[in-house]
């Protein structure tokens, strides 16, 4: 289907409730709905299977038009319907969708805390991203908002570890972070178990939540390209380059295809580092350490390819508005090739190690596995949802930038569990290894930037580029001035928090770590303190004495 | 001073001491708040090309057993009473080594909402990395210079505030 029909189904579909229809873009169409056919719009959505919820964005439209709005995201290939939904600012009220759904949840929750949605059935004292001593009634991303409103409310306290509730016949909750590995924030858990077996999860996010969305619409086009780098250091790259697609699609200015092709480079090199990085990452957490090491240790000549290329081994600035600021000549270009010859070699020697390995084994196959079906509820994105069998995979349902010119394939498998996600993660990097060679063998001529005006046209834009953990979709609004009015950025890990949550309730306490690194959350640091709570008795644990208490679990 | 006086002894104590801090570093990691750059590179000299632990430097979980408290990212309004804590967990004498810009600055994030500042608005720090993130070269340099500081017995220059007092009992 093509993108004209997929939006005239779209269209079919959502009739009765269409109040009015917008088509901001070629590939997009928002529909606006009223409030109370908000469910009866997504549920026709849902029941026809058409696309799937990618993002909720929250704009604020000003305090002299008193109203709040809110877009709901559906994409389905490289087609982007929205649902738009208007409410007044002294009644904020949305019904929630969550229970269609799944993946709403933490989109929704975002909305109450950052614009101060009423959304129904929504418990606001339990929060996920804004400080526990944050006041009520303040919301950050609301264009009236002052720091000072924000003032810590006295008497409260960050941090705490409920005590009621928690200790009864055999159920005890264990509290885990907040220093874990997280998507961009260190995450907090408890996992309530029997005995052995987790039957419920809990999170809270928030500790490395910094505000970043607020302080890009108080800096200038340019300057925001540096702190949106900073969202994750692990894919900066992938950051940066959503939001200059972006803001070059606004600006209606198209990057030189030499820009392209180098942005795809420096992309496939990227996810080489990052799948290296998680492969060693899941090892550890399954007691592997040799493989860590060994990944780590390979992971440094990609590291050391990053570097000659753009100059920096993490956060490399290789975009700049309008295109790259990095020349890859010949001489780099036999680098690369080398480099590319050694990896190969190692990435099909971990794919053996990782299918074969007996020990490696035993902690991945079978578990956490998660059906098609499953991760099409849940809303997976990224390899853990190809490992699924499920075909999402921006670079080629929407092809972007370069990707029409130099594809990649898509690698999937159907099993769904951890071994299925190690290997379509190393499988993944032979395909971007023989990518980044084709545009090596055929790099466009020309230069590698086009003038950027200072100011950007008003207008509102989706950027949807696939990052190494899955799609990544950047939603931008410019007023017309030198900063951008509205910038909402939906990352892959937060999609894919549900699945674990989900996973973990049935499951072995031993296997939470491997459940968790499974997923890929951006790692955040090594190890962090975690507190067991028994019975009768406190007990502090390490995440390390959970680790290895999983490893001596399979000793067994 | 006779040979067992209780001074010499002291003496002796404190140069073994000194001598096994320096040769085996325990260190823990905090996040407070970072873009995940720093910590990669963190981790990243722990593995086989940079190889920290040749020098005796360990990463370690528990801050009940470390040394060295090594904090990267802004501190954010949630992590910061974390952190505090944390610091507060650690055995007598400890040190804190703040890694990349944004700990040290605030850097890209300063002025957020939820940023509260630098690290050491928070707790005293000893040494200082900047960077963005701070190349695995430089954070072995910054925790030599630490080991040099250690060796010389030089006295740590920030006034140590009385952090205790600022948790809610
Ligand atoms: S200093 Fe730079 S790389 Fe390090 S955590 Fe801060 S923003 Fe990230």
């Amino acid at each position: 289907m093509n993108i004209e029909q997929t939006l005239q189904t779209a269209e079919k579909i959502l009739a009765p409730w269409n109040k009015d229809t917008l088509r901001p873009e070629s590939n997009r169409m928002d529909m606006v709905v009223q409030t109370d056919e908000l469910r009866a719009a997504t549920n026709a959505l849902h029941d026809a299977h058409w696309g799937y919820l990618s993002a909720i964005t929250g704009l604020d439209l000003g305090v002299e038009s008193g109203q709040l709005e809110a877009l709901y995201h559906f994409c389905s290939g490289p087609v982007v319907v929205s649902l738009r939904v208007r409410v007044p600012r002294e009644n904020t009220y949305l019904p929630s969708i969550a229970d269609i759904l799944p993946p709403a949840t933490f989109f929704e929750r975002e909305l109450s805390e950052t614009l101060g949605f009423k959304i129904e059935g929504l418990d606001e004292s339990d929060r996920l991203f804004i400080p526990d001593d944050w006041p009520s009634d303040v919301y950050p991303l609301r264009s009236d908002f002052a720091v000072e409103q924000a003032a810590p409310v006295s008497g409260s306290r960050i941090d705490e570890i409920p005590e009621q509730g928690m200790l009864t016949g055999n159920t005890f909750v264990i509290p885990i972070g907040p220093q874990h590995p997280a998507l961009k924030e260190p995450g907090h858990f408890q996992f309530t178990v029997d005995g052995e077996i987790v039957t419920g999860a809990k999170m809270r996010l928030g500790y490395a939540h910094r505000g970043i969305e607020k302080a890009a619409e108080s800096r200038s086009w340019y300057q925001n390209l540096y702190l949106f780098e900073r969202v994750c250091g692990i894919c900066s790259h992938t950051h940066a380059m959503a939001y200059c697609m972006g803001v070059e699609k606004l600006a209606q200015v198209e990057a030189p295809p030499r820009a392209h092709a180098i942005r795809e480079l420096v992309a496939g090199l990227e996810r080489i580092h990052s799948h290296l990085l998680w492969l060693g990452v899941a090892a550890h957490e399954a007691g592997f350490d040799t493989l860590f090491m060994y990944s780590w240790r390979d992971r440094e000549t990609v590291m050391n390819l990053l570097e000659q290329v753009t100059g920096n081994r993490v956060n490399y600035s290789a975009n700049v508005l309008g295109g790259v600021k990095c020349e890859v000549g010949p001489e780099q270009a036999a680098k690369i090739k080398e480099g590319l010859d050694y990896l190969e070699t190692r990435i099909r020697h971990y794919l053996e190690v990782v299918t074969t390995d007996a020990m490696f084994l035993n902690r991945t196959r079978g578990i956490g596995t998660i059906t098609a079906a499953e991760a099409e509820k849940f809303g997976l994105l990224g390899p853990t949802a190809r490992a699924s069998g499920l075909m999402r995979d921006i670079r080629i349902e929407a092809p972007y930038g370069a990707y029409v010119r130099y594809p990649v394939s898509l690698v999937t498998r159907t099993n769904g569990d951890l071994e299925a996600r190690c290997e379509v993660r190393l499988e993944e990097l032979l395909v971007s290894c023989f990518a980044i060679r084709a545009i090596l063998d055929n790099m466009p001529e020309g230069p590698l930037t086009a003038r950027m005006p200072r100011k950007i046209p008003a207008g509102e834009t989706i950027a949807r580029v696939e990052a190494p953990r899955g799609e990544l979709l950047y939603f931008i609004k410019s007023n017309g001035g030198e900063t951008p009015a509205r910038i909402h950025v939906r990352t892959p890990s937060l999609c894919n928090w549900v699945s674990v949550l989900e996973k973990a309730v049935g499951r072995q306490l031993a296997d939470v770590p491997m459940l968790i690194a499974g997923m890929d959350p951006c790692f955040s640091c090594n190890d962090r303190v975690v507190t067991v709570l028994r019975t009768d008795k406190k007990e502090a644990w390490s995440w390390k004495q959970l680790r290895e208490y999983g490893i001596e679990y399979y000793r067994r | 001073m006779t040979a067992n006086s209780p001074q010499l002894w002291q003496q002796v104590i404190d140069k073994v001491r000194t001598w096994a801090r320096l040769n085996s570093i325990w260190a823990v990691h905090f996040n407070s708040g970072s873009c995940n750059g720093c910590d990669i590179e963190i981790l990243a000299t722990l593995t086989p090309r940079y190889d920290v632990e040749r020098l005796g430097v360990k990463l370690y979980g528990s801050p009940r057993h470390a040394d060295v408290l090594i904090v990267t990212g802004p501190v954010t309004r949630q992590a910061r009473e974390r952190l505090i804590r944390t610091y507060e967990q650690m055995p007598e004498p400890k040190f804190v080594v703040s890694v990349g810009s944004c700990s040290i600055s605030g850097g890209v994030f300063d002025g957020c909402y939820n940023v509260g500042g630098s690290v050491d608005e928070v707790i005293p720090v000893d040494v200082y990395i900047p960077g963005c993130p701070p190349r695995p070269e430089a954070i072995i340099d910054g925790i030599i210079q630490l080991l040099k500081d250690l060796q010389g017995g030089k006295p740590r220059s920030a006034v140590r505030p009385n952090v205790a007092a600022e948790l809610p009992s």
